[in-house]
Protein backbone atom coordinates (compact mmCIF):
# COMPACT_ATOMS: atom_id res chain seq x y z
CA UNK A 1 0.00 0.00 0.00
CA UNK A 2 2.59 2.28 1.00
CA UNK A 3 4.34 1.80 -2.49
CA UNK A 4 1.33 2.88 -4.63
CA UNK A 5 0.80 5.61 -2.16
CA UNK A 6 4.47 6.37 -3.14
CA UNK A 7 3.53 6.19 -6.83
CA UNK A 8 0.77 8.16 -6.70
CA UNK A 9 2.59 11.09 -4.73
CA UNK A 10 5.45 11.58 -7.28
CA UNK A 11 2.62 11.43 -10.11
CA UNK A 12 0.90 14.10 -8.32
CA UNK A 13 4.08 16.03 -8.29
CA UNK A 14 4.84 15.90 -11.54
CA UNK A 15 1.29 17.04 -12.37
CA UNK A 16 1.63 20.00 -10.48
CA UNK A 17 5.02 20.96 -11.15
CA UNK A 18 5.01 19.36 -14.87
CA UNK A 19 3.38 22.32 -16.54
CA UNK A 20 6.27 24.91 -15.11
CA UNK A 21 9.47 22.54 -15.50
CA UNK A 22 8.28 22.53 -19.11
CA UNK A 23 8.36 26.31 -19.48
CA UNK A 24 11.48 26.12 -17.62
CA UNK A 25 13.00 23.16 -20.35
CA UNK A 26 11.98 25.49 -22.54
CA UNK A 27 12.95 29.02 -22.23
CA UNK A 28 15.91 28.14 -19.41
CA UNK A 29 17.78 24.87 -20.05
CA UNK A 30 17.68 24.23 -23.39
CA UNK A 31 18.90 28.12 -24.41
CA UNK A 32 21.08 27.89 -21.66
CA UNK A 33 22.75 24.32 -23.20
CA UNK A 34 22.28 25.61 -27.04
CA UNK A 35 23.91 28.50 -25.60
CA UNK A 36 26.72 26.53 -24.41
CA UNK A 37 27.04 24.98 -27.60
CA UNK A 38 27.22 27.61 -29.31
CA UNK A 39 30.31 29.19 -27.57
CA UNK A 40 32.36 26.90 -29.27
CA UNK A 41 31.13 27.83 -33.25
CA UNK A 42 31.45 30.72 -35.52
CA UNK A 43 27.52 31.15 -36.03
CA UNK A 44 26.54 34.45 -37.65
CA UNK A 45 23.08 35.53 -37.69
CA UNK A 46 22.04 34.66 -41.35
CA UNK A 47 25.58 33.12 -42.22
CA UNK A 48 24.66 30.08 -44.45
CA UNK A 49 27.58 27.88 -42.34
CA UNK A 50 28.19 27.21 -38.83
CA UNK A 51 31.90 25.39 -37.91
CA UNK A 52 32.91 23.98 -34.93
CA UNK A 53 36.20 26.23 -33.93
CA UNK A 54 36.42 24.95 -30.67
CA UNK A 55 38.01 27.20 -28.27
CA UNK A 56 38.40 29.85 -30.96
CA UNK A 57 35.79 32.40 -28.99
CA UNK A 58 37.68 32.38 -26.12
CA UNK A 59 40.81 32.76 -27.40
CA UNK A 60 39.40 35.76 -29.02
CA UNK A 61 37.92 37.28 -26.46
CA UNK A 62 41.07 36.59 -23.85
CA UNK A 63 42.78 38.94 -26.37
CA UNK A 64 40.26 41.49 -27.73
CA UNK A 65 41.20 45.12 -26.01
CA UNK A 66 37.71 45.64 -25.69
CA UNK A 67 36.36 42.54 -23.43
CA UNK A 68 39.46 44.41 -20.68
CA UNK A 69 37.78 47.99 -21.13
CA UNK A 70 34.10 46.42 -20.85
CA UNK A 71 35.54 44.68 -17.76
CA UNK A 72 37.17 47.76 -16.10
CA UNK A 73 33.53 49.84 -16.96
CA UNK A 74 31.66 47.02 -14.96
CA UNK A 75 34.03 47.40 -11.91
CA UNK A 76 33.31 50.97 -12.10
CA UNK A 77 29.82 50.02 -12.65
CA UNK A 78 29.82 47.55 -9.59
CA UNK A 79 31.43 50.51 -7.31
CA UNK A 80 27.86 51.83 -6.85
CA UNK A 81 26.87 48.66 -5.32
CA UNK A 82 29.27 49.11 -1.74
CA UNK A 83 28.12 53.36 -2.10
CA UNK A 84 24.18 52.63 -2.21
CA UNK A 85 24.60 50.16 0.99
CA UNK A 86 25.74 52.49 3.11
CA UNK A 87 23.91 55.35 2.28
CA UNK A 88 20.97 53.13 2.30
CA UNK A 89 22.06 51.70 6.21
CA UNK A 90 22.29 55.38 6.99
CA UNK A 91 18.62 56.17 5.93
CA UNK A 92 17.61 52.95 7.21
CA UNK A 93 18.88 54.05 10.67
CA UNK A 94 17.69 57.30 10.64
CA UNK A 95 14.13 56.32 9.32
CA UNK A 96 13.80 53.15 11.77
CA UNK A 97 12.78 54.82 15.07
CA UNK A 98 13.96 58.33 14.97
CA UNK A 99 11.39 60.25 12.46
CA UNK A 100 7.66 60.91 12.25
CA UNK A 101 5.42 59.91 9.11
CA UNK A 102 8.05 57.03 8.81
CA UNK A 103 6.00 55.28 6.16
CA UNK A 104 5.37 57.95 3.78
CA UNK A 105 9.30 58.91 3.82
CA UNK A 106 9.69 55.25 2.96
CA UNK A 107 7.48 55.15 -0.03
CA UNK A 108 9.07 58.36 -1.27
CA UNK A 109 12.82 57.00 -0.77
CA UNK A 110 11.64 53.39 -2.49
CA UNK A 111 9.94 54.93 -5.56
CA UNK A 112 12.84 55.25 -8.20
CA UNK A 113 13.34 51.40 -7.55
CA UNK A 114 9.65 50.67 -8.83
CA UNK A 115 9.64 52.97 -11.40
CA UNK A 116 12.81 52.00 -12.70
CA UNK A 117 13.54 51.51 -16.31
CA UNK A 118 14.01 53.55 -19.16
CA UNK A 119 11.87 56.36 -18.02
CA UNK A 120 13.66 57.64 -15.44
CA UNK A 121 17.24 56.98 -17.64
CA UNK A 122 16.22 59.52 -20.31
CA UNK A 123 15.12 62.16 -17.42
CA UNK A 124 18.59 61.60 -16.08
CA UNK A 125 20.16 62.08 -19.63
CA UNK A 126 18.52 65.70 -19.73
CA UNK A 127 19.40 66.69 -15.36
CA UNK A 128 22.57 65.55 -16.74
CA UNK A 129 22.68 67.69 -19.99
CA UNK A 130 26.18 69.19 -19.92
CA UNK A 131 25.69 72.58 -20.97
CA UNK A 132 22.57 74.08 -19.58
CA UNK A 133 21.15 70.97 -17.40
CA UNK A 134 19.77 71.85 -14.25
CA UNK A 135 22.46 69.65 -11.99
CA UNK A 136 25.39 71.72 -13.71
CA UNK A 137 23.27 75.16 -13.95
CA UNK A 138 22.87 74.41 -10.30
CA UNK A 139 26.73 73.71 -9.76
CA UNK A 140 27.67 76.96 -12.18
CA UNK A 141 24.98 78.91 -9.97
CA UNK A 142 27.10 77.58 -6.91
CA UNK A 143 30.46 79.27 -8.04
CA UNK A 144 31.85 76.17 -9.98
CA UNK A 145 32.91 77.73 -13.09
CA UNK A 146 33.68 74.43 -15.27
CA UNK A 147 31.40 71.35 -13.54
CA UNK A 148 31.84 67.69 -14.98
CA UNK A 149 30.28 66.66 -18.34
CA UNK A 150 29.13 63.93 -17.44
CA UNK A 151 28.10 61.32 -19.81
CA UNK A 152 29.30 63.66 -22.33
CA UNK A 153 32.72 62.89 -21.54
CA UNK A 154 34.53 59.76 -21.76
CA UNK A 155 36.00 60.19 -18.14
CA UNK A 156 32.98 61.02 -16.50
CA UNK A 157 30.03 59.29 -18.32
CA UNK A 158 30.43 55.69 -15.78
CA UNK A 159 30.37 57.65 -13.03
CA UNK A 160 27.45 59.14 -14.20
CA UNK A 161 25.48 55.85 -14.77
CA UNK A 162 26.78 55.24 -11.08
CA UNK A 163 25.17 58.45 -9.56
CA UNK A 164 22.03 57.22 -11.44
CA UNK A 165 22.05 53.73 -10.22
CA UNK A 166 22.67 54.67 -6.30
CA UNK A 167 19.86 56.44 -6.53
CA UNK A 168 17.97 53.09 -8.21
CA UNK A 169 19.26 50.81 -5.82
CA UNK A 170 19.18 52.94 -2.13
CA UNK A 171 15.35 52.26 -1.87
CA UNK A 172 15.58 49.01 -2.31
CA UNK A 173 18.63 48.40 -0.06
CA UNK A 174 16.67 50.70 2.28
CA UNK A 175 13.33 48.29 2.84
CA UNK A 176 16.24 45.43 3.64
CA UNK A 177 18.13 46.95 6.10
CA UNK A 178 14.97 48.78 7.81
CA UNK A 179 13.44 44.50 8.07
CA UNK A 180 16.65 44.10 9.55
CA UNK A 181 17.00 46.17 11.80
CA UNK A 182 13.40 45.55 13.59
CA UNK A 183 14.69 42.13 14.10
CA UNK A 184 17.71 44.14 16.54
CA UNK A 185 16.23 42.57 20.23
CA UNK A 186 15.03 46.09 22.05
CA UNK A 187 16.90 45.42 25.05
CA UNK A 188 20.50 45.18 23.47
CA UNK A 189 19.68 48.90 22.74
CA UNK A 190 18.26 49.57 26.02
CA UNK A 191 21.44 48.14 27.69
CA UNK A 192 23.66 50.31 25.81
CA UNK A 193 22.11 53.73 26.61
CA UNK A 194 21.77 52.62 29.96
CA UNK A 195 25.58 52.10 30.00
CA UNK A 196 25.99 55.46 28.62
CA UNK A 197 26.49 54.92 25.07
CA UNK A 198 26.09 57.75 22.38
CA UNK A 199 23.75 57.13 19.38
CA UNK A 200 26.51 57.12 17.10
CA UNK A 201 28.33 54.12 19.26
CA UNK A 202 25.19 52.03 19.26
CA UNK A 203 25.08 52.86 15.26
CA UNK A 204 28.74 51.98 14.84
CA UNK A 205 28.71 48.60 17.64
CA UNK A 206 25.70 47.35 18.10
CA UNK A 207 23.45 47.92 14.75
CA UNK A 208 25.94 47.48 12.13
CA UNK A 209 27.99 44.82 13.23
CA UNK A 210 24.14 43.07 14.30
CA UNK A 211 23.02 43.59 9.87
CA UNK A 212 26.07 42.20 8.71
CA UNK A 213 24.51 39.65 7.14
CA UNK A 214 22.20 41.24 5.68
CA UNK A 215 25.28 43.70 4.16
CA UNK A 216 27.05 40.73 2.76
CA UNK A 217 23.07 39.30 1.27
CA UNK A 218 22.86 43.32 -0.20
CA UNK A 219 26.32 43.16 -1.69
CA UNK A 220 26.42 39.76 -3.30
CA UNK A 221 22.53 40.14 -4.51
CA UNK A 222 23.27 43.84 -5.85
CA UNK A 223 26.45 43.02 -7.63
CA UNK A 224 24.81 40.06 -9.77
CA UNK A 225 22.13 42.59 -10.34
CA UNK A 226 24.34 45.03 -11.45
CA UNK A 227 26.20 42.91 -14.00
CA UNK A 228 23.39 41.53 -15.07
CA UNK A 229 21.16 44.90 -15.78
CA UNK A 230 22.73 46.91 -19.19
CA UNK A 231 19.15 48.62 -20.15
CA UNK A 232 19.44 51.77 -18.54
CA UNK A 233 22.85 52.42 -20.27
CA UNK A 234 21.66 50.80 -23.62
CA UNK A 235 18.91 54.05 -23.14
CA UNK A 236 21.02 56.64 -22.57
CA UNK A 237 24.39 56.29 -23.99
CA UNK A 238 24.54 52.80 -26.22
CA UNK A 239 27.92 51.94 -24.66
CA UNK A 240 29.59 55.46 -25.52
CA UNK A 241 30.96 58.09 -25.69
CA UNK A 242 33.91 56.27 -27.13
CA UNK A 243 33.11 52.54 -25.58
CA UNK A 244 33.42 54.63 -21.89
CA UNK A 245 30.02 53.11 -20.86
CA UNK A 246 30.21 49.74 -22.38
CA UNK A 247 29.88 47.29 -19.68
CA UNK A 248 30.40 43.75 -19.77
CA UNK A 249 26.79 43.01 -20.40
CA UNK A 250 25.84 45.22 -23.05
CA UNK A 251 29.19 44.22 -24.50
CA UNK A 252 27.56 40.98 -25.02
CA UNK A 253 24.04 42.45 -26.19
CA UNK A 254 26.52 44.51 -28.81
CA UNK A 255 28.05 41.48 -30.09
CA UNK A 256 24.94 39.58 -30.68
CA UNK A 257 22.51 42.13 -32.32
CA UNK A 258 24.30 45.00 -33.44
CA UNK A 259 27.17 42.56 -35.13
CA UNK A 260 25.61 39.35 -35.60
CA UNK A 261 28.51 37.78 -33.78
CA UNK A 262 26.29 35.62 -31.97
CA UNK A 263 28.92 32.55 -31.03
CA UNK A 264 31.52 35.17 -29.32
CA UNK A 265 28.46 36.56 -28.08
CA UNK A 266 27.52 33.25 -26.08
CA UNK A 267 31.60 32.89 -25.22
CA UNK A 268 31.08 36.40 -23.62
CA UNK A 269 28.76 35.53 -22.25
CA UNK A 270 29.49 32.16 -20.23
CA UNK A 271 32.73 34.67 -19.65
CA UNK A 272 29.57 36.67 -17.71
CA UNK A 273 27.68 33.72 -15.98
CA UNK A 274 31.20 32.57 -14.37
CA UNK A 275 31.55 36.49 -12.57
CA UNK A 276 28.00 35.45 -11.02
CA UNK A 277 29.15 31.93 -10.37
CA UNK A 278 31.89 33.20 -8.61
CA UNK A 279 29.44 35.47 -6.40
CA UNK A 280 26.91 32.98 -5.85
CA UNK A 281 29.98 31.13 -4.15
CA UNK A 282 31.18 33.62 -1.93
CA UNK A 283 27.81 34.30 -0.50
CA UNK A 284 27.26 30.44 0.03
CA UNK A 285 30.72 30.15 1.86
CA UNK A 286 29.58 34.28 3.27
CA UNK A 287 26.73 32.90 4.93
CA UNK A 288 27.48 30.27 6.88
CA UNK A 289 30.77 32.62 8.34
CA UNK A 290 28.64 35.60 8.80
CA UNK A 291 25.79 34.50 10.56
CA UNK A 292 26.62 34.93 14.01
CA UNK A 293 23.12 35.36 15.39
CA UNK B 1 7.58 34.57 6.30
CA UNK B 2 7.32 37.17 9.08
CA UNK B 3 9.45 36.08 12.42
CA UNK B 4 7.74 36.29 15.55
CA UNK B 5 8.79 39.57 17.56
CA UNK B 6 11.40 38.06 20.29
CA UNK B 7 10.35 41.75 22.08
CA UNK B 8 7.71 41.92 24.87
CA UNK B 9 5.88 45.08 25.53
CA UNK B 10 6.15 45.03 29.24
CA UNK B 11 10.31 45.08 28.72
CA UNK B 12 10.05 48.19 27.67
CA UNK B 13 11.00 50.91 30.70
CA UNK B 14 8.65 53.55 31.36
CA UNK B 15 11.24 56.15 30.82
CA UNK B 16 11.20 55.32 27.14
CA UNK B 17 7.56 55.52 26.82
CA UNK B 18 6.83 58.88 28.52
CA UNK B 19 9.55 60.48 26.58
CA UNK B 20 7.68 59.19 23.17
CA UNK B 21 4.64 61.09 24.42
CA UNK B 22 6.48 64.27 24.56
CA UNK B 23 6.98 65.95 21.80
CA UNK B 24 10.37 65.45 20.55
CA UNK B 25 12.84 68.13 19.53
CA UNK B 26 15.10 65.49 18.15
CA UNK B 27 12.84 63.48 16.25
CA UNK B 28 11.14 66.25 14.36
CA UNK B 29 14.46 67.58 13.08
CA UNK B 30 15.25 64.29 11.98
CA UNK B 31 12.12 64.05 10.33
CA UNK B 32 13.16 67.50 8.74
CA UNK B 33 16.47 66.37 7.70
CA UNK B 34 15.28 63.01 6.07
CA UNK B 35 12.45 64.77 4.36
CA UNK B 36 15.12 66.89 2.67
CA UNK B 37 16.84 64.10 1.44
CA UNK B 38 13.54 62.00 0.35
CA UNK B 39 12.97 65.04 -1.86
CA UNK B 40 16.46 64.59 -3.41
CA UNK B 41 15.30 61.60 -4.28
CA UNK B 42 12.15 62.53 -5.96
CA UNK B 43 13.57 65.68 -7.69
CA UNK B 44 13.75 63.78 -10.73
CA UNK B 45 10.28 62.96 -11.26
CA UNK B 46 8.76 66.50 -10.17
CA UNK B 47 11.38 68.06 -12.82
CA UNK B 48 10.16 65.82 -15.34
CA UNK B 49 6.67 66.30 -14.52
CA UNK B 50 7.15 70.18 -14.04
CA UNK B 51 9.29 70.42 -17.57
CA UNK B 52 6.55 68.60 -19.52
CA UNK B 53 4.31 71.24 -19.19
CA UNK B 54 6.84 74.27 -19.53
CA UNK B 55 7.51 75.97 -23.03
CA UNK B 56 10.58 75.19 -24.58
CA UNK B 57 12.33 77.96 -23.90
CA UNK B 58 11.83 77.72 -20.17
CA UNK B 59 13.05 73.94 -19.94
CA UNK B 60 16.79 74.70 -18.88
CA UNK B 61 16.11 78.53 -16.98
CA UNK B 62 18.18 78.75 -14.11
CA UNK B 63 17.50 79.35 -11.12
CA UNK B 64 14.76 76.12 -11.97
CA UNK B 65 11.01 77.01 -12.10
CA UNK B 66 9.54 74.11 -10.29
CA UNK B 67 5.99 75.57 -11.64
CA UNK B 68 5.50 76.02 -15.00
CA UNK B 69 4.55 79.86 -16.06
CA UNK B 70 1.64 78.29 -18.08
CA UNK B 71 0.93 75.09 -18.53
CA UNK B 72 1.41 73.59 -21.87
CA UNK B 73 -0.40 70.57 -22.79
CA UNK B 74 0.90 70.21 -26.51
CA UNK B 75 3.69 68.40 -25.63
CA UNK B 76 1.00 65.38 -23.48
CA UNK B 77 -1.36 66.23 -26.74
CA UNK B 78 1.14 65.12 -29.13
CA UNK B 79 2.26 62.05 -26.79
CA UNK B 80 -0.65 60.64 -26.73
CA UNK B 81 -2.07 61.42 -30.60
CA UNK B 82 0.48 61.56 -32.90
CA UNK B 83 2.12 59.19 -35.71
CA UNK B 84 3.03 57.32 -32.35
CA UNK B 85 1.02 57.34 -30.47
CA UNK B 86 1.07 56.08 -26.84
CA UNK B 87 -1.79 54.49 -27.35
CA UNK B 88 -0.48 51.49 -28.87
CA UNK B 89 2.22 51.14 -26.66
CA UNK B 90 0.46 51.24 -23.60
CA UNK B 91 -2.09 48.45 -24.69
CA UNK B 92 0.41 46.20 -26.10
CA UNK B 93 2.54 46.45 -22.51
CA UNK B 94 -1.00 46.04 -20.90
CA UNK B 95 -1.53 42.85 -22.74
CA UNK B 96 1.37 41.66 -22.45
CA UNK B 97 2.62 42.63 -18.46
CA UNK B 98 -1.33 40.85 -17.56
CA UNK B 99 -1.23 37.77 -19.32
CA UNK B 100 2.37 37.35 -18.30
CA UNK B 101 1.27 38.21 -14.91
CA UNK B 102 -1.99 35.69 -15.10
CA UNK B 103 0.26 32.85 -16.60
CA UNK B 104 3.58 33.40 -14.47
CA UNK B 105 1.02 33.57 -10.96
CA UNK B 106 -0.60 30.80 -11.56
CA UNK B 107 1.91 27.82 -13.24
CA UNK B 108 4.31 29.66 -10.37
CA UNK B 109 1.64 28.17 -7.45
CA UNK B 110 1.09 25.51 -8.82
CA UNK B 111 4.99 24.38 -8.78
CA UNK B 112 5.67 25.80 -5.56
CA UNK B 113 3.19 23.79 -3.83
CA UNK B 114 4.55 20.95 -5.48
CA UNK B 115 8.07 21.77 -4.51
CA UNK B 116 6.10 22.32 -0.95
CA UNK B 117 3.63 19.82 0.33
CA UNK B 118 4.23 16.95 -2.12
CA UNK B 119 6.60 14.68 -1.06
CA UNK B 120 8.17 12.87 -4.36
CA UNK B 121 11.35 11.69 -5.65
CA UNK B 122 13.85 13.67 -7.48
CA UNK B 123 12.03 16.66 -5.69
CA UNK B 124 15.01 17.51 -4.14
CA UNK B 125 17.02 17.42 -7.28
CA UNK B 126 14.85 19.21 -9.25
CA UNK B 127 14.87 21.93 -7.10
CA UNK B 128 18.13 22.16 -7.17
CA UNK B 129 18.00 22.40 -10.67
CA UNK B 130 15.41 25.16 -10.86
CA UNK B 131 17.97 27.50 -8.68
CA UNK B 132 20.78 27.04 -10.39
CA UNK B 133 18.96 28.29 -13.72
CA UNK B 134 18.75 31.55 -11.26
CA UNK B 135 22.90 32.25 -12.02
CA UNK B 136 22.39 31.76 -15.40
CA UNK B 137 22.24 36.20 -16.73
CA UNK B 138 19.75 36.65 -18.96
CA UNK B 139 22.60 37.21 -21.80
CA UNK B 140 23.42 33.87 -22.15
CA UNK B 141 19.97 33.29 -23.31
CA UNK B 142 19.15 35.83 -25.47
CA UNK B 143 20.90 34.28 -28.77
CA UNK B 144 19.71 30.58 -28.18
CA UNK B 145 15.77 32.18 -27.42
CA UNK B 146 16.37 34.33 -30.42
CA UNK B 147 17.00 31.56 -32.49
CA UNK B 148 14.49 29.42 -31.27
CA UNK B 149 11.81 32.03 -31.37
CA UNK B 150 13.30 33.19 -35.07
CA UNK B 151 12.70 29.06 -36.44
CA UNK B 152 9.41 28.98 -33.96
CA UNK B 153 8.07 31.80 -35.99
CA UNK B 154 7.27 34.00 -32.43
CA UNK B 155 10.24 36.43 -33.08
CA UNK B 156 8.85 40.05 -33.39
CA UNK B 157 5.68 38.78 -31.96
CA UNK B 158 4.25 39.85 -28.62
CA UNK B 159 4.41 35.84 -28.00
CA UNK B 160 8.19 36.13 -27.67
CA UNK B 161 7.57 38.02 -24.62
CA UNK B 162 4.68 36.64 -23.01
CA UNK B 163 5.67 32.79 -23.41
CA UNK B 164 8.55 32.85 -21.26
CA UNK B 165 7.24 35.83 -19.33
CA UNK B 166 4.83 32.86 -17.91
CA UNK B 167 7.81 31.35 -16.32
CA UNK B 168 9.43 32.65 -13.10
CA UNK B 169 12.32 30.78 -11.09
CA UNK B 170 11.71 33.49 -8.08
CA UNK B 171 8.41 33.29 -8.38
CA UNK B 172 8.42 29.53 -7.69
CA UNK B 173 10.82 30.26 -5.06
CA UNK B 174 8.78 32.66 -2.99
CA UNK B 175 5.59 30.81 -3.06
CA UNK B 176 7.73 28.02 -2.07
CA UNK B 177 8.57 29.44 0.81
CA UNK B 178 5.05 30.91 1.79
CA UNK B 179 3.91 27.68 1.16
CA UNK B 180 6.30 26.16 3.48
CA UNK B 181 5.17 28.07 6.32
CA UNK B 182 1.71 26.89 6.16
CA UNK B 183 1.27 24.54 9.12
CA UNK B 184 0.97 20.89 7.81
CA UNK B 185 -1.68 19.74 10.16
CA UNK B 186 -4.00 22.40 8.32
CA UNK B 187 -3.86 20.02 5.27
CA UNK B 188 -3.37 16.68 7.30
CA UNK B 189 -6.72 17.35 9.04
CA UNK B 190 -7.99 17.85 5.41
CA UNK B 191 -6.51 14.17 4.00
CA UNK B 192 -8.33 12.60 6.82
CA UNK B 193 -11.64 13.91 5.78
CA UNK B 194 -11.00 12.70 2.01
CA UNK B 195 -9.73 15.91 0.37
CA UNK B 196 -6.97 15.28 -2.18
CA UNK B 197 -4.32 17.27 -3.06
CA UNK B 198 -6.34 19.46 -6.06
CA UNK B 199 -8.76 20.14 -3.24
CA UNK B 200 -6.69 21.19 -0.39
CA UNK B 201 -4.37 23.40 -3.19
CA UNK B 202 -7.48 25.68 -4.86
CA UNK B 203 -9.66 25.61 -0.88
CA UNK B 204 -7.58 25.74 1.07
CA UNK B 205 -4.03 26.71 0.85
CA UNK B 206 -4.54 29.26 -2.44
CA UNK B 207 -6.94 31.49 0.11
CA UNK B 208 -4.73 31.14 2.56
CA UNK B 209 -1.81 32.51 -0.06
CA UNK B 210 -3.68 35.39 -0.88
CA UNK B 211 -1.18 38.25 0.23
CA UNK B 212 1.44 36.19 -0.77
CA UNK B 213 0.04 35.71 -4.58
CA UNK B 214 -0.81 39.82 -4.81
CA UNK B 215 2.94 40.76 -3.70
CA UNK B 216 4.18 38.50 -6.93
CA UNK B 217 1.70 39.37 -9.05
CA UNK B 218 2.51 43.18 -8.79
CA UNK B 219 6.12 42.06 -8.78
CA UNK B 220 5.81 40.44 -11.79
CA UNK B 221 3.39 43.02 -13.39
CA UNK B 222 5.82 45.65 -12.96
CA UNK B 223 8.85 43.71 -14.12
CA UNK B 224 6.77 43.07 -17.30
CA UNK B 225 5.57 46.66 -17.76
CA UNK B 226 9.33 47.90 -16.96
CA UNK B 227 10.88 45.61 -19.34
CA UNK B 228 13.03 46.96 -21.76
CA UNK B 229 15.71 44.57 -22.32
CA UNK B 230 13.79 41.81 -23.93
CA UNK B 231 11.52 43.69 -25.94
CA UNK B 232 14.50 44.98 -27.22
CA UNK B 233 16.04 41.93 -28.56
CA UNK B 234 12.75 39.89 -29.33
CA UNK B 235 10.36 42.84 -31.15
CA UNK B 236 10.81 44.35 -34.25
CA UNK B 237 7.71 46.51 -35.57
CA UNK B 238 7.13 49.42 -34.47
CA UNK B 239 3.51 48.32 -33.94
CA UNK B 240 4.33 46.06 -31.46
CA UNK B 241 6.68 48.30 -28.68
CA UNK B 242 5.85 48.15 -25.90
CA UNK B 243 5.90 51.31 -23.59
CA UNK B 244 9.88 51.09 -22.89
CA UNK B 245 10.40 50.69 -26.62
CA UNK B 246 7.63 53.19 -27.39
CA UNK B 247 9.60 55.77 -25.53
CA UNK B 248 12.98 55.03 -26.88
CA UNK B 249 11.51 55.78 -30.37
CA UNK B 250 9.94 58.90 -29.10
CA UNK B 251 13.11 59.78 -27.77
CA UNK B 252 15.16 58.94 -30.49
CA UNK B 253 12.93 60.89 -33.18
CA UNK B 254 11.98 64.06 -31.43
CA UNK B 255 15.34 64.30 -30.08
CA UNK B 256 15.38 67.81 -29.45
CA UNK B 257 12.15 67.91 -28.10
CA UNK B 258 13.02 68.17 -24.26
CA UNK B 259 9.41 68.65 -23.02
CA UNK B 260 8.01 66.03 -25.50
CA UNK B 261 10.81 63.55 -24.05
CA UNK B 262 10.16 64.83 -20.50
CA UNK B 263 5.57 64.66 -21.43
CA UNK B 264 6.76 60.54 -23.06
CA UNK B 265 8.78 59.61 -20.15
CA UNK B 266 5.60 60.79 -17.18
CA UNK B 267 4.02 58.70 -19.78
CA UNK B 268 5.76 56.06 -19.36
CA UNK B 269 5.83 56.40 -15.10
CA UNK B 270 2.59 57.08 -14.34
CA UNK B 271 0.95 53.84 -14.16
CA UNK B 272 3.73 52.19 -11.95
CA UNK B 273 3.39 55.41 -9.71
CA UNK B 274 -0.12 54.33 -9.42
CA UNK B 275 0.06 50.66 -8.83
CA UNK B 276 3.03 51.38 -6.54
CA UNK B 277 0.68 53.85 -4.32
CA UNK B 278 -2.40 51.20 -4.47
CA UNK B 279 0.14 48.45 -3.68
CA UNK B 280 2.59 49.77 -2.01
CA UNK B 281 2.14 47.77 1.66
CA UNK B 282 2.53 44.21 -0.63
CA UNK B 283 5.38 45.43 -2.52
CA UNK B 284 7.52 46.48 0.27
CA UNK B 285 6.43 43.39 2.33
CA UNK B 286 7.39 41.28 -0.79
CA UNK B 287 11.14 42.96 -1.46
CA UNK B 288 11.47 43.03 2.02
CA UNK B 289 10.52 39.26 2.78
CA UNK B 290 11.94 37.65 0.05
CA UNK B 291 15.95 38.92 0.40
CA UNK B 292 15.79 38.94 4.48
CA UNK B 293 15.09 35.05 4.17
CA UNK B 294 17.01 35.04 0.68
Amino acid sequence: MNKSWMKRQSRLGYIFIGPNMLGVLLFFIIPAAYSFYLMFTDYKFMSPETHFIGLANIRRMLGDELFYVALKNTFVFLLAVPISIVLSFIVAVALNKSVYFQKTLRALYFMPYITSGVAVAFVWMLLFQPSSGPINGFLKGIGIAHPPGWLSTTGSSMYAIDIIWVWFMLGYNMIIYLAALQEIPEELMEAAKIDGARPWQIIRRIMWPLVSPTTFLLLITGLIMTIKNFGIIQAITQGGPGNSTTVLSLFIYQNAFRYYEMGYAAAISWALFVIIMIFTVLQWLGQKRWVHY
Amino acid sequence: MERVNTVEPATRNTPEIKADSFINIRKIIMTLIMSGFALLMIVPFVWMISTSFKSPADVFVYPIQWIPSSLNWEHHIKVWTGSDSFVTYYLNSLKISLISMIGAVFLSSFAAYGFARIQFKGREALFLVYLSMMMVPPQVLFVPKFIMFEWAGIYNTHWALILPGMFTIFGVFMLRQFFLTVPAEISEAAFIDGAGHFRIFFQLILPLAKPALATLAIIDFSWHWNDYENALVFLLDKDLYTVPLGLQNFILENNVDYNGMMAAATAGIIPMLIIFLIGQRYIIQGVAGSAVKG
